[in-house]
């Protein structure tokens, strides 16, 4: 048992909040209420503005994406849970543009719901919106049910792609139609070997043996449907690259890679499983032409890791290369080729 | 014909203290219980929004206001679209009031179709919501009637949306709050309006 050391009155969102506005004082500002951020500079040809959210527990997604090249505003809800509609309307209407603003919403009942609020709102009062759908999760992939593939660690590539493109002043439907493009064109693939650990008991979310793997978690504690005997690190490696590969819809040979920590996943482990990705793409023919590597979509300290592939358009490239002036994307000048 | 939205305020926030007990028991079954708190608790706050704002604020754009803001669930910010849409639409001016209320009903349906993707037969509002949009050209009073209808047909629906869809066929032979919610709302409508 080992309880994380949040402080001792409960909700531990409002004073990360704070914590996170007060170190980042640069870069965003925050409103208690209802709670939001907003970014303090965006380019000067940007035309709509973009705005996320979720639950919290996912750090430093979405704050650690707010800023110049990235989002004007995010909406946190509490750990796991989706934001109220009132917080998604108050960030929505300061990060709007004059072409209106737009929504990058991850896969979950709660988040559709609430942001759909939000946008009948923001229609009301005559601010033009648009959805971006993150559906990237291929673990959810399925025929049976209707509410579709869970949105995942291919949030952070949308934001970033997306973000690059409303800086070059493109109007709302162009960005909608790109962001859709970018979520179609992306797949990720989580696995744990431990879940993460319960705020109130200090004990794992849920348990699994030594030697056990659960193969295709989610990103909110809940339970892969698998759980398989753990494999070797690079016939793991091998199986979540084939599984990718294969559902992925058609695409060009060039491929962004994305190696996410869970939150209990070192970097050392993170690298060194990058080192395998890379070798398994080349192995398969595909061009690696972006990568990132690091913690950005965890499950609080979940041990674990997703791999998330999108393929790249040639027009796409210098999106994901232009700089991103945030508190947590790893690239403030120009990617140099 | 007059229409006068502090009167549907008032006689709404009654009704939802009747139903409450019968609301609650409802809502345990296919839910977790708090639709009679939510549409009860909603309304009285409504009421005083409504008293503090001094006419700066139509009784409709109060319970709008109040159940898109405050109240709790999905169907709460969802029942507040609606309010919302019928405020907007009350308050242009120089149609009639059934063709406005009638207006605003339907783009209230619309856009909470919009944002939680149900169609009649899934089970939910939507289900005392549709008929009654349909029927408002004739009259409030039918309006209330088709709501009622659409209400009592939902116990024999299996939900497919919202948190009843959960516990499936359990649910099957009571009415959806919701629905029931619904209804309340348009025969509250009918009665101020001395339509039945």
């Amino acid at each position: 048992m080992s309880l994380p050391f949040h402080p001792a009155d409960g909700d531990p969102v409002p004073p990360a909040l704070r914590g996170f506005a007060r170190a980042h004082a640069d870069l965003v500002e925050l409103h208690e209420k209802p709670a939001h951020l907003v970014a303090r500079h965006r380019a000067p040809a940007r035309r709509v503005g973009l705005v996320s959210g979720g639950g919290s527990g996912h750090e430093p997604l979405h704050a650690g994406f707010l800023g110049r090249g990235m989002l004007d505003a995010v909406a946190p809800g509490k750990v796991f849970a989706s934001p109220h509609n009132k917080q998604v309307l108050e960030a929505s209407r300061k990060a709007a543009g004059p072409a209106g603003v737009i929504h990058v919403v991850k896969n979950y009942t709660g988040d559709r719901i609430n942001f759909g609020i939000a946008a009948e709102r923001l229609r009301l009062e005559g601010i033009e919106v648009r959805r971006v759908l993150v559906d990237d999760d291929l673990a959810t992939e399925s025929d049976e049910t209707a509410t579709g593939r869970r949105g995942t660690g291919a949030t952070v590539v949308v934001e970033k792609l997306l973000g690059a493109a409303a800086d070059t002043g493109l109007g709302l439907d162009e960005l909608a139609a790109l962001g859709a493009e970018f979520a179609a064109a992306s797949r990720s693939l989580a696995v744990a070997s431990r879940a993460q650990t319960s705020m109130h008991t200090g004990r794992p979310a849920f348990d699994l043996e030594a030697g056990e793997l659960e193969y295709g978690v989610g990103i909110h504690g809940e339970r892969a449907q698998k759980t398989i005997d753990r494999p070797g690190t690079e016939e793991l490696v091998d199986r979540m690259l084939d599984e990718l590969v294969a559902g992925l819809p058609e695409g060009p040979e060039e491929v962004l890679a994305v190696v996410n920590g869970m939150g209990g996943t070192t970097l050392l482990e993170l690298y060194g499983l990058h080192d395998l990705v890379a070798a398994g793409l080349e192995r398969r023919g595909l061009t690696l032409a972006g990568e990132l590597v690091g913690t950005f979509v965890p499950a609080l300290d979940m041990a674990g890791f997703s791999l998330t592939l999108t393929w790249l358009q040639p027009e796409w490239k210098a999106w994901w290369a232009a700089p991103a002036v945030t508190p947590a994307f790893p690239r403030t000048v120009e990617e140099v080729a | 014909m007059a229409f006068d939205q502090e009167a549907v305020l008032r006689r709404f926030a009654q009704a939802a203290e009747d139903a409450h007990a019968e609301l609650t028991e409802l809502d345990q079954r296919s839910g977790d219980g708090d639709f009679g708190d939510n549409l009860r608790g909603g309304l009285r706050d409504a009421v005083l929004r409504f008293e503090k704002g001094d006419g700066g604020v139509s009784a409709f754009g109060a319970l709008g206001e109040v159940f898109l803001d405050e109240v709790g669930g999905t169907s709460g910010p969802l029942l507040g679209l609606l309010f919302t849409e019928i405020a907007h639409a009350l308050d242009g001016t120089g149609t009639d009031a059934v063709a406005a209320f009638g207006e605003g009903a339907k783009a209230g349906l619309a856009a909470i179709q919009r944002v939680g993707e149900a169609q009649v037969g899934d089970r939910t509002l939507v289900d005392a919501l549709a008929p009654a949009v349909e029927a408002v050209p004739q009259g409030f009073a039918a309006a209330a009637r088709a709501a009622q209808e659409g209400a009592d047909r939902t116990a024999d629906l299996r939900a497919r949306r919202g948190r009843a869809s959960y516990v499936g066929e359990r649910v099957k032979g009571e009415p959806d709050p919701g629905a029931v919610g619904i209804a309340l709302f348009f025969r509250t409508v009918a009665e101020a309006a001395g339509q039945r």
